[in-house]
């Protein structure tokens, strides 16, 4: 308990172990102390504790949460305001004669950024529908605050942006999704992602790498619902193709969709090509076409350990 | 001769060996002129312009093939460069009559100096041959565009869809959209004369149905080749190296889209070796960025 503090106002009152002044105390905050970490001495106590008010075990959503803290700031996106707002009354008092609120505010409450955090709400609604994580959003919101504040793409809508920029923050994760995939949960058309895409980076002076045939294969396998074996077979005949260049300026989607029908056909999970079609977006005709190119030389492609249900020389001929 | 003062385009010419790449059309000098030469009132020169142009355009022709027989093998890296001039008699010929444009200041070959072939970089011995010409042209006059749709032939107008009238001609094979301002687009022809030969007939159209037109500020503003590297290419490659030029997406588009600065064209590249050029104004730029990326492909050939 020993605590020193000169009566004079402007010295700060500086906490230190008495037996190791240079020490840099350790604060304990649950018990409310600061620690000296040479010996162990309990140098100041009754320090204020952070955390949070109350601590709401129950299940069911209570009416009423006590805890006055709110949400998590974040501060890197939207220039951390530390505004409050009035919110609207609860209670029979806050009503007027007619039934109207009495006190009506609902004004721009953050009137530049209202544009950026209805984006940043659109793409976590994106994400959430593809299951994306919590890192692909953050990627996302960043390059989509980078964009914005360049100004540079102010004229499109923020909609196409904010999913050209969920695509790039899937690539640049290593994860890629197809546009397809993007289209799928946005309301714009893959001709205006691919517009946007390509002005993002051009905006933002990146690059992206090419997409490879097996960023995709666990995606799509696992959707089919294909073992482990049939898409380890499917990336290994997709990789032979690309470099025995058996499907030169083929997109990789249509390569990899054409190497899962291969594989699923020669093993005991037979998928049409249809099925695979939907899962990867791709037309069956495509998958035909690119097929008929990988056809003649199955034997080599395929990885030397694969158990064969159907063997090479059975495989569809279309 | 003269030169032509819209020349400059060609000073930042860079062909690598100074001489000229072989199977360019090549014109003599002393190219004879015909008739047309004594200034006219601008009914009458629009009227006879059109057959001085057909007359030239031949002889032209018949010029190139004999010029082209003649020189032999295209792609040998030693030959003789020659002086060439362009094909300009601007301004001494014909008076420039007000609000006309002098007629022929569109150069058609690019001026090179003569300088000795040097054999080490060697051409690459193709020339990309050109597939499309977009120019302008004002007429001068606000034009009716019922009356035009409804009198002319191979006319269609459709003002829901489109405030123009689309016009099309048989010789040159060319569309031209024909704004109320007076205004012109003429495309597809597939030279720098073809086009002009081809916007002076529509004019000539326009002018038959009693509109005063005439044939000011004819400009050139787009021009389109294609050219074949006959080897396959490594798109992948070519993309790791060029990332700041080159744009690859094979979701979006299967070739791959190269944004050359000097001269400022983009360029189709596909995995076939087929190669389009698009975005310049004259045809000597369409020569340098291939010669540019001529051996940037070669670098990056298919080995199997």
């Amino acid at each position: 308990m020993f605590s020193s503090s000169s009566g004079d106002a402007l010295a700060l009152p500086r906490v230190q172990c008495p037996n190791h002044p240079e020490a840099i105390l350790v604060e304990d905050y649950r018990a409310g102390d600061m620690i000296c970490p040479e010996c162990g001495l309990v140098v100041g106590d009754r320090v204020i504790d952070v955390g949070s008010e109350w601590r709401t075990f129950s299940n069911e959503k209570a009416l009423k949460d006590p805890s006055r803290v709110g949400d998590a700031q974040n501060p890197l996106l939207n220039g951390g305001d530390l505004t409050t707002m009035i919110s609207k009354g609860t209670g029979a008092a806050s009503f007027d004669e007619f039934g109207n609120s009495k006190y009506q505010n609902r004004r721009t409450m953050s009137s530049s950024d209202r544009a950026m955090l209805n984006a940043f709400k659109e793409i976590s609604t994106m994400a959430d529908r593809i299951n994306l994580p919590r890192n692909i959003i953050d990627r996302t919101n960043n390059l989509f605050k980078q964009v914005y504040e360049q100004k540079s793409l102010k004229g499109r809508a923020n909609d196409a942006i904010a999913s050209a920029c969920l695509y790039i923050a899937c690539r640049q994760e290593g994860v890629p999704r197809t546009f397809k995939e993007i289209c799928a949960v946005s309301r714009i058309s893959k001709k205006e992602i691919g517009r946007c895409f390509k002005l993002i980076l051009k905006a933002l002076e990146t690059s992206v790498d090419l997409i490879t045939t097996g960023d995709f294969m666990s995606r799509f396998c696992s959707n089919l619902g294909l073992p482990k074996q049939v898409q380890m077979a499917a990336t290994y005949i997709a990789r032979k193709a690309v470099e025995l260049d058996l499907v030169p300026g083929r997109s990789p989607i249509s390569v990899a969709a054409a190497a899962i029908y291969m594989a699923s056909q020669a093993s005991a999970e037979k998928k049409t090509q249809k099925e695979i079609g939907d899962i990867a977006g791709v037309a069956d005709v495509t998958i035909r076409q690119s097929y008929r190119l990988i056809y003649p030389r199955a034997a080599e492609l395929f990885p030397p350990d694969f158990k064969f249900d159907t063997p090479v020389d059975k495989l569809p001929q279309l | 001769m003269d030169q032509n003062n819209s020349i400059p385009a060609f000073q930042g010419l860079a062909s690598p060996q100074g001489a000229m790449t072989p199977g360019m059309p090549m014109f003599s000098p002393m190219m004879p002129y015909g008739s047309g030469l004594t200034p006219q009132p601008i009914q009458n020169t629009n009227s006879l312009s059109i057959l001085e142009e057909h007359q030239r355009q031949q002889q032209q022709q018949q010029q190139q093939q004999a010029q082209q027989a003649s020189t032999g093998l295209p792609g040998t890296s030693g030959q003789t460069p020659q002086l060439f001039h362009s094909q300009s008699v601007t301004g001494t010929t014909t008076t420039a009559l007000p609000g006309n444009t002098p007629l022929y200041n569109t150069p058609l070959t690019p001026m090179t100096p003569i300088t000795p072939a040097t054999p080490a970089s060697e051409s690459s011995g193709i020339v990309p041959q050109l597939q499309n010409i977009v120019s302008t042209v004002n007429l001068g006059c606000k034009l009716d565009l019922k009356t035009i749709a409804l009198r002319a032939r191979n006319a269609e107008y459709n003002p829901k869809r489109f405030a123009a009238v689309i016009m099309r001609i048989r010789e040159p094979r060319t569309t031209a959209l024909i704004f109320s301002s007076g205004k012109m687009v003429c495309t597809g022809a597939k030279s720098e004369e073809q086009s002009r030969l081809a916007a002076r007939k529509y004019a000539r159209v326009v002018q038959k149905l009693g509109f005063p037109a005439k044939f000011l500020d004819f400009k050139i503003q787009n021009m389109v080749g294609s050219c074949d590297v006959k080897f396959p290419i490594r798109l992948e490659g070519l993309v790791l190296t060029h990332q700041q030029f080159s744009s690859y997406e094979p979701e979006l588009f299967p070739g791959l889209i190269y944004r050359m600065i000097k001269p400022r064209i983009v360029l189709l590249i596909f995995v076939s070796g087929k190669v389009v050029l698009t975005g310049a104004k004259v045809r000597a730029e369409i020569y340098e960025a291939f010669e540019n990326i001529y051996p940037i492909l070669k670098g990056f050939r298919k080995t199997t």
